[in-house]
């Protein structure tokens, strides 16, 4: 016999058969939901990581603007006018909510003024928890993806070396042809579980730091802003 | 809202370029076994082993052009050409063959062609020990560094002794095929596709388990054992046995080694006896003759025991 035929025929599949879809077509339908959830998360990752990137570079442009024009020396009165008519974000919103608030307690009551203090260090609290809320939405997905998708990935690889093994033993052939297709397809979800883990646990890290520094800033410019106020206050009372 | 949408229809878009990319890129490339590697696997029986393994004086020469195995193998059999003079000549460069007057006929086609066609361009030139014909003359030649080699492996040459071992020793040496082991063409035999002039460290063709597990039970019915000795003692015998071809025990059992016990000489005699007591062996085969004529037992008390 040609012994090139032997090896042809020894080997079920071809190299040509051993491409991604046809290791995920060949997996047990277990494996099968785990890759494509995993793929899912993948997608939805980078989708948040666009997104956030996106949104984190607009803010900080925002903030940029709305503190120089603040420290240029307009009139807060002007600029609450010119900014309270269309919604605001970060720290002009900030600024709107204390100048409401302000506006609010002198009109209504000129007398008002001990708690008026108070009353403004409450409103941009709450309007700071609001913007870091908005800043930090939906980046837990990206810490779940990064911790858990490993293990969904391994999960995967488990099931699917278990089921490999069992068609083994079933087929009572140990040959490396036959073995190696179904361990290929259970790594292979352990490849696509870090392919969704390694970016989600990169971007949750980045963005993390990056919502702590906007935060801080936001911190920063409501107490200062505080201060004016509070100057404000004394001096009319 | 309206920018995370844009956000996951960017994100999968790139994720659907890449795994095109990848079901296109990644594809297992088959590891380069290369097929001659693969070895036909027969199923014989252990008498056919033995005549595959043992060599066979007439097996076929390396002929001119060995039809190649596998077509990619073409290039490499050129070599067999170039060596191919030296089988024929071996005879020439036998150490034991000076006592010769001759060398017998070279075996290869090619040369007896040759020195036919010598004989008919020059036939009034006789064949005679003064001078050898001048092809063997050259062949000698190129035969030096050959020739040298072999006189290294071989044991000093001494003038000839009446001694019976410097004479073994010599024999020994003429009978140990110097010649380096190559590859062959198919042989055309049945069993065995590459049957060889045998080589010097082929393991085949040795004792089969079987064979000496039968000579050990018969060893081990006639053995009686002696008084006072049980299978927990810890003693080993070994004898060295001479046979014959029809199995029958030349010169011996000589006791080579033994442990120092206090039952030991009792236990060496009765195994002794035994061995005696038993002959002929017919269980060893004469065609494994050489394999078995000198041989070294081990017995213990518990392979005794049974």
């Amino acid at each position: 016999m040609n012994p090139a035929d032997v090896a042809q025929s020894a080997l079920p599949l071809t190299s040509s058969d051993l491409s991604l879809l046809t290791l995920f077509w060949h997996a047990h339908w277990i494996v099968k939901t785990v890759m494509v959830g995993l793929l899912v998360c993948s997608v939805w990752v980078w989708a948040i990581a666009i997104d956030k990137t996106v949104l984190y570079a607009r803010t900080r442009r925002a903030m940029d603007r709305f503190e120089q024009t603040f420290w240029s020396g307009e009139s807060l009165e002007e600029l609450y006018r010119s900014l309270v008519s269309r919604p605001t974000d970060s720290m002009a919103a900030l600024f709107v909510a204390a100048m409401r608030e302000w506006k609010r307690s002198f009109e209504a009551s000129p007398r008002s003024f001990a708690g008026l203090q108070m009353r403004i260090d409450k409103v941009m609290e709450v309007t700071i928890a609001r913007e870091v809320e908005r800043l930090e939405r939906r980046l837990l997905v990206l810490a779940t993806v990064g911790s858990a998708g490993p293990f969904v990935g391994l999960f995967g690889t488990v099931w699917g070396i278990m089921t490999s093994f069992q068609s083994i033993a079933a087929s009572k052939n140990t040959s490396l042809a036959v073995v190696a297709p179904g361990i290929a397809e259970a790594l292979f979800a352990t490849a696509i579980g870090l392919v969704a883990a390694i970016p989600a646990t990169i971007f949750y890290n980045k963005f993390a730091s990056e919502v702590n520094k906007q935060a801080q800033r936001l911190e920063g410019f409501a107490d200062e802003f505080s201060a004016i106020l509070s100057r404000q206050i004394d001096e009319r009372g | 809202m309206m920018q995370m949408k844009k956000a996951t229809a960017i994100s999968a878009g790139l994720h659907a370029a890449v795994l095109v990319w990848a079901t296109l890129s990644f594809s297992g490339k088959a590891l380069d076994a290369t097929p001659t590697e693969s070895l036909p696997v027969d199923l014989i029986s252990e008498k056919d082993f033995s005549q595959v393994t043992k060599g066979v004086k007439k097996a076929p020469k390396p002929v001119e052009k060995p039809k190649p195995l596998v077509e990619k193998k073409a290039a490499e059999i050129k070599p067999v050409e170039d060596i191919k003079p030296k089988v024929s000549e071996k005879p020439e460069i036998k150490p034991t063959a000076d006592k010769l007057p001759e060398p017998p006929p070279a075996p290869e086609k090619k040369p007896e062609q040759k020195q036919a066609k010598a004989a008919d361009a020059k036939p009034p030139q006789p064949m005679g020990e003064q001078k050898p014909d001048p092809i063997a003359e050259t062949l000698k030649k190129d035969d030096t560094p050959k020739l040298s080699k072999v006189a290294e492996r071989l044991p000093p040459r001494r003038p000839p002794q009446p001694k019976q071992k410097d004479f073994r020793e010599l024999a020994e040496a003429a009978l140990i095929d110097q010649r380096e082991p190559r590859r062959m063409a198919a042989a055309g035999d049945v069993l065995n596709h590459d049957a060889t002039l045998g080589r010097v460290d082929a393991t085949a063709s040795r004792l089969s388990q079987s064979e000496i597990d039968a000579f050990k039970r018969r060893v081990t019915d006639c053995w009686s054992p002696p008084v006072g000795l049980d299978s927990a003692q810890e003693m080993e015998v070994v004898f060295r046995v001479l046979f014959n071809r029809d199995g029958s025990i030349k010169r011996g059992p000589d006791i080579i080694s033994g442990k120092a016990t206090a039952s030991g000489p009792v236990f060496a005699e009765s195994a002794r006896r035994a061995i005696l007591q038993c002959q002929p062996y017919t269980m060893l085969r004469p065609e494994h003759y050489d394999n078995w004529k000198d041989m070294e037992l081990a017995f213990t008390p518990s392979d005794m025991f049974r």
